[in-house]
């Protein structure tokens, strides 16, 4: 028996020298060999046909004594003919099989390929390159049942024309053999890409739902997409509801919008497409329509590459990503299915339920690390409102000064997210004293670091006031000074903050001496002056002006300018100092607490000492505001005339 | 190494090839072929390095199949290393690391060939 690795020569020296039947005998001995040959190729478990396929034409032209042939593998997915394994070993180009033509390649056994079916003409005529160089004469269709699976291509026959009945007989059963090979081959690339498929499905999920990150999850999930269905391209778009627009947030490879032509608004990674209601948009692209009725429907959408200006013409497969509350959390889209030798196929209907089945869990991926970072942000936050907090209570009083003649007592009171209340009793070399309250709008952080700024510049201009000598100030001298320290302050706290960081702010400056107090405000609730008698007086109710830091001083003075008043305190009276946490703190039955409530409590408690009167207006406040939560601030300064 | 690249380095015993992006159909074929190339040279010792290769389909997989079975043929062996924990578990689970060794890094994969 010869051995069948080597070279045909050695078949052909023997023809030569041996009588035909020895020749015959010898050759259908070969050809059995050759046969169980084939059979333990096919189950050794080399796999893959593309790598064995030159073996088994090798074994054909060697048992046919033909020095010329091809095999050629159909892939229906892309519906073409590649040649796998030709003699000579040259490169051909795919061979297209129309479908009409594979009906007819199935319903013959062989085809002399100069005298091919009229159906076949089209197809011989395509794949003339490969026949002239191979100098084919017999085509034998391989096939299983009504399953077309490749063909093979034989050259010119040694020393005759034809090849006998047996040798057809024989090529037949090689065919056979080689088609199952091939059925062989395909199935378990099946089972492989399959088993590989569903084990990266199970694999990625447990990965995904572990990154805490946004941008690592996206990342992954994208990249996980692309592998699990042999894509060349992927992207994940989210949707920002409130905008009503699919933002881009990872797309694969990296330079994958180069191509793109859509005419649309971008953000950091490059795309955003409105899909609301009423953004129409003329002759719109077929692949953004697809992913916008992807996103509204809630179901998968497809664009085939002519039609794909998002990403240059690729072949695209869209699903949504569901959330657990069944709202959409974006679209994962593929782009390019791959096959074997690179040819782009399309996706099949497997391919969108497993693409479906991972954006599932992709969802539950973005919707923990979304979590995750809101988490994060609220415990910084927690601890950026900490550290206002402290900043705000060391800014106020813990103890209130004693003013000749007068009675103070202050209360804070924290309630909800760090506000900006402040109030202050700052003695002046005159012996006179400032008393301030405000509140700096906003919370957290910025508030408290207003409300520091504040307090900073008030202390600083009054210190500048100290070279002023007070008592040769008269009223209306201390009215300008007291309106120029505002201006002051308003350009230092606007200069230090936006348009949404203003303060507002009462200033009271007390004369001890003659019990005036001379009072500006600036935008802030005006204190309650009640008198021993039980009337009582709004201060700064006429003349206030904006609050601090709102606007430039040179609009300030076109708006309302800050302006002073004074007020003659006698024995008796009582002022309240408060900030609007106090007036607007509602009960459980949705009421505010109002200015009303608190000229009553006031004038009930009036008669008791500055401490007393604090203790009661808090009791009163906090009776009214029963179980009902509470998001501002409750601060009170309470001066009384002994 | 630029992305999408390959990298052979060739010693008197045994070759390293070092991947480096995405291993599809397109960076698998090169990959194939400089394989074959080693091995019609008469290399049957080859390290496969993924470190810079994190990601890889069923066609890249199927490949490397097929590269292990033509070093099968002259009885060469194959051994990889840089491989992230996914990939690991899918060459153990494609049955891939029955017929090749897998190791951390190139100075273990060399080692054991």
């Amino acid at each position: 028996m010869k051995d069948p690795s080597k070279p045909l020569g050695d078949s052909l020296q023997t023809h030569k020298t041996q009588s035909t039947a020895e020749q015959t005998m010898e050759r259908l001995i070969f050809s059995l060999s050759e046969l169980e040959h084939l059979g333990q190729t096919l189950i050794s478990g080399h796999s893959n046909f593309n790598h064995s396929s030159k073996t088994y034409l090798r074994i054909t032209l060697g048992t046919l004594q033909i020095r010329r042939g091809a095999i050629l593998r159909y892939h229906a997915t892309g519906q073409n003919l590649d040649v796998v394994a030709a003699t000579p070993d040259e490169t051909f180009a795919p061979i297209l099989v129309e479908p009409d033509e594979l009906e007819a390649l199935l319903k013959h056994p062989f085809i002399e390929n100069t005298a091919p079916p009229e159906s076949l003409k089209q197809f011989f005529a395509r794949s003339t390159k490969l026949s002239e160089t191979i100098d084919i004469r017999l085509w034998i269709p391989l096939k299983i049942q009504d399953e077309f699976l490749g063909m093979i291509g034989l050259g010119k026959f040694l020393a005759r024309d034809t090849l006998e009945a047996w040798e057809m007989e024989l090529l037949t059963t090689l065919a056979h053999q080689i088609s199952i090979a091939i059925a062989y081959s395909q199935m378990v690339e099946g089972i492989q890409s399959e088993k590989f498929r569903l084990f990266m499905l199970a694999e990625s999920a447990p990965q995904i739902c572990q990154l805490l990150q946004p941008e690592a999850a996206a990342e992954q999930v994208v990249q996980q997409a692309v592998s699990l269905l042999d894509a060349n391209a992927g992207a994940l778009m989210l949707t920002d509801t409130a905008q009503q627009a699919l933002e881009m947030h990872y797309a694969f490879p990296e330079n994958l919008l180069e191509n793109s032509t859509v005419q649309d608004t971008t953000n950091g990674n490059g795309l955003v497409i409105s899909y609301g209601e009423d953004t129409p948009i003329p002759q719109e692209a077929t692949s953004v329509k697809v992913l916008k009725s992807v996103v509204k429907e809630g179901i998968p959408g497809h664009c085939l590459p002519k039609f794909d200006t998002l990403f240059g013409g690729k072949n695209l497969m869209a699903v949504p990503i569901p959330g657990r509350d069944g709202d959409i959390l974006g679209v994962l889209v593929v782009g390019d299915k791959e096959e074997r030798g690179g040819r782009i196929t399309s996706f099949t209907d497997e391919d969108e339920i497993l693409l479906d089945s991972f954006a599932k869990q992709a969802g539950v991926a973005i919707e923990n690390a979304q979590l995750h970072q809101e988490a994060l942000e609220a415990r910084q936050l927690q601890a950026e409102m900490e550290e206002a907090r402290k900043i705000q209570v060391n800014l106020i009083p813990e103890t209130l000064p004693d003013i000749p003649g007068y009675e103070v007592a202050g209360h804070y009171e924290p309630r909800g997210p760090v506000g900006g209340d402040y109030y202050d009793c700052i003695p002046l070399p005159t012996g006179h004293w400032g008393l301030a309250i405000a509140d700096v709008s906003g919370k957290g952080m910025q508030a408290a670091l207003l409300m520091a700024t504040l307090r900073a510049g008030l202390i600083s201009e009054l210190s500048r006031a100290e070279s002023v000598k007070e008592e040769a100030l008269n009223q209306s001298s201390l009215y300008a000074e007291i309106a120029t320290m505002a201006m002051i302050l308003n350009s230092l706290l606007y200069a230090s903050g936006t348009e949404e960081k203003y303060a507002t702010f009462f200033y009271s400056h007390l004369n001890p001496e003659t019990d005036i107090l001379t009072t500006l405000n600036a935008g802030h609730n005006p204190p309650l002056l009640i008198r021993k008698d039980g009337t009582y007086k709004w201060l700064g109710e006429d003349v206030g002006g904006i609050p601090l830091g709102m606007f430039p001083n040179d609009m300030v003075s076109s708006i309302a300018e800050y302006e002073a008043e004074h007020v003659q305190l006698a024995s008796g009276d009582v002022i309240v100092y408060y900030t609007d946490g106090v007036t607007e703190t509602v009960n459980i039955e949705d009421d505010y607490y109002e200015e009303d409530r608190l000229v009553e409590a006031s004038k009930a408690c009036k008669d008791k000492h500055a401490e007393g009167i604090r203790k009661y207006l808090h009791n009163a406040v906090m009776e009214f505001q029963g179980e009902a939560d509470q998001f501002d601030d409750l601060t009170l300064l309470i001066l009384r005339k002994e | 190494m630029n992305k999408f690249d390959i990298q052979v380095r060739e010693s008197k015993e045994h070759a390293i090839i070092e991947t480096a992006g995405y291993l599809n159909d397109a960076l698998g074929e090169k990959l194939s072929e400089k394989a074959q190339e080693l091995i019609q040279n008469g290399y049957t010792l080859l390290v496969i390095n993924l470190e810079q290769t994190t990601l890889i389909n069923s066609i890249g997989i199927s490949i490397l199949i097929e590269i292990i079975e033509a070093l099968d043929e002259r009885e060469g062996t194959l051994n990889f290393c840089g491989l992230s924990a996914t990939q690991e578990r899918t060459f153990r689970m494609m049955a891939i690391a029955k017929y090749a060794g897998i190791f951390p890094d190139e100075e273990s994969a060399i080692a054991n060939l």
